[in-house]
């Protein structure tokens, strides 16, 4: 199969078009399909870039959300277990076709080409770093949250103590320590490569627009533009 | 820090604090969908959890744009997220007036930090926008994307166009508290270990 490679201003009005999407809630069959369609683009672009796991884990989430929000819940439900039900419903329904496209932007771009796109788009040096610098930032803090979990169990403290300052400080102190010292590392690697030299940067990487971005954009575009006629203009 | 321009190892830092202060609003974000009256108790939680990072990154940077640049990411990462952008302004007219503030004390002051942190922490009432702004259709909305009547009841009783004061107020009074927990916090680990 022939690899997919987008654009990052692509991807980037990908980001735009699905949180539009979601934000507005779906409630025509047509408009579940547009959001269907649009959860599923990411799904297949990642299974695209050989990442079927979680292409498939996403699918699955995604679609059992559905199907119990479609078959089981309704407003008359309520109690413990469908009050939980519809919390995981409402997250996954609401939010996932969002964090799907951000997992695969997140996963897929590299920062350089980012970086050089942001340049592109002429966005001020200091929003484009910082938000460079959260768009990693993601994968880290959860990889030091998982080691730091795992010190404080061998510790035995977890949430069963019943102390929750305590449980909070132990786990955010040291994982504001790590954070800061990979930030360290983080700013002296930037500046070698020139971050903050007041010149143009160049890179190596040449973003051009082809075949494939200009079809995402139209049916992105077109599926916003659907979404916005079904929801207002009825 | 005598320059007060921001470099490129103050983006990175509040890059990093962004992310962190993000995954705390997460975290109790994530409790909210338990029952409606969390969602309310976030003016709390979030003030008293992300003060922690929060004071350690006005020791960090102190320079004019820190606040102003992390309420803009914030608010990006809001739209992205899909909380809408009817909270955007909001965001960032709190980080702007919050970086003045700070400014003001030099981002040495304590009694200025703590003010600032205090007004920093209404961007979190900026979630609540879609629920008072357009209150009728989101209730709707919500029941039609399946959340229970009773769900909905509960938000809307905590949260509307009478409350939204008393949250912001909340808001406020909770950041500044935040602020002296985190400092504490803050003076108890890092200052010791000699980091700040």
């Amino acid at each position: 199969m022939i690899k997919i490679h987008l654009d990052p201003r692509t991807k980037l009005f990908m980001i735009f078009a699905v949180s539009f999407i979601v934000m507005v809630n779906a409630v025509s069959p047509m408009e579940w399909a547009v959001r269907i369609i649009v959860t599923l683009i990411p799904v297949f672009l990642l299974a695209n870039e050989g990442r079927y796991v979680s292409a498939l884990r996403f699918l699955l989430c995604y679609g059992a959300a559905l199907l119990l929000l479609r078959f089981y819940i309704s407003a008359e439900s309520t109690g413990v277990i469908s009050a939980l039900l519809v919390g995981y419903c409402g997250i996954v329904a609401q939010f996932m076709p969002a964090m799907i496209m951000a997992w695969y932007v997140i996963h897929t771009t590299k920062i350089g080409e980012f970086m050089s796109a942001m340049q592109k788009m002429h966005i001020p040096d200091g929003i484009s770093v910082s938000l460079a610098v959260v768009m990693r930032f993601f994968p880290t803090i959860k990889e030091e949250y998982l080691s730091i979990n795992d010190a404080m169990k061998m510790r035995g403290i977890s949430f069963a103590g019943g102390r929750i300052t305590k449980m909070i400080e132990y786990r955010l102190v040291p994982l504001m320590f790590s954070c800061l010292n990979i930030g360290e590392e983080l700013s002296a690697a930037a500046v070698t490569r020139g971050l903050g030299a007041p010149v143009r940067r160049t890179s190596p990487v040449q973003l051009r627009f082809k075949a494939a971005d200009w079809l995402m954009i139209v049916v992105f575009a077109a599926s916003m533009i659907l979404f916005v006629i079904s929801k207002y203009f009825r | 820090m005598n320059d007060n321009k921001l470099k490129v190892k103050d983006f990175i830092t509040i890059g990093i604090f962004t992310a962190l202060i993000f995954v705390v609003e997460f975290a109790c974000g994530m409790l909210g969908f338990i029952h409606p009256y969390i969602v309310a108790s976030y003016v709390v939680l979030i003030p008293l959890v992300g003060s922690i990072p929060m004071m350690l990154f006005y020791t960090k940077v102190e320079k004019f744009g820190m606040l102003t640049i992390m309420s803009i990411l914030i608010a990006i990462i809001m739209f992205v997220t899909g909380m809408g952008w009817l909270g955007a302004p909001l965001i960032i007219a709190a980080g702007l007036i919050a970086d003045l503030i700070a400014k003001k004390g030099g981002y040495k002051s304590f009694k200025s930090t703590a003010l600032s942190h205090g007004v920093f922490c209404l961007w979190i009432c900026a979630n609540y926008f879609p629920v008072i702004v357009t209150a009728k259709d989101y209730r709707k909305s919500l029941l039609d994307g399946g959340y229970s009547a009773e769900y909905c009841d509960a938000l809307f009783r905590a949260i509307n166009g009478k409350t939204i004061a008393i949250l912001l107020a909340l808001c406020f009074i909770f950041g500044v508290i935040g602020a002296f927990v985190g400092k504490a916090v803050v003076k108890k680990h890092f200052e010791k270990a000699g980091i700040v």
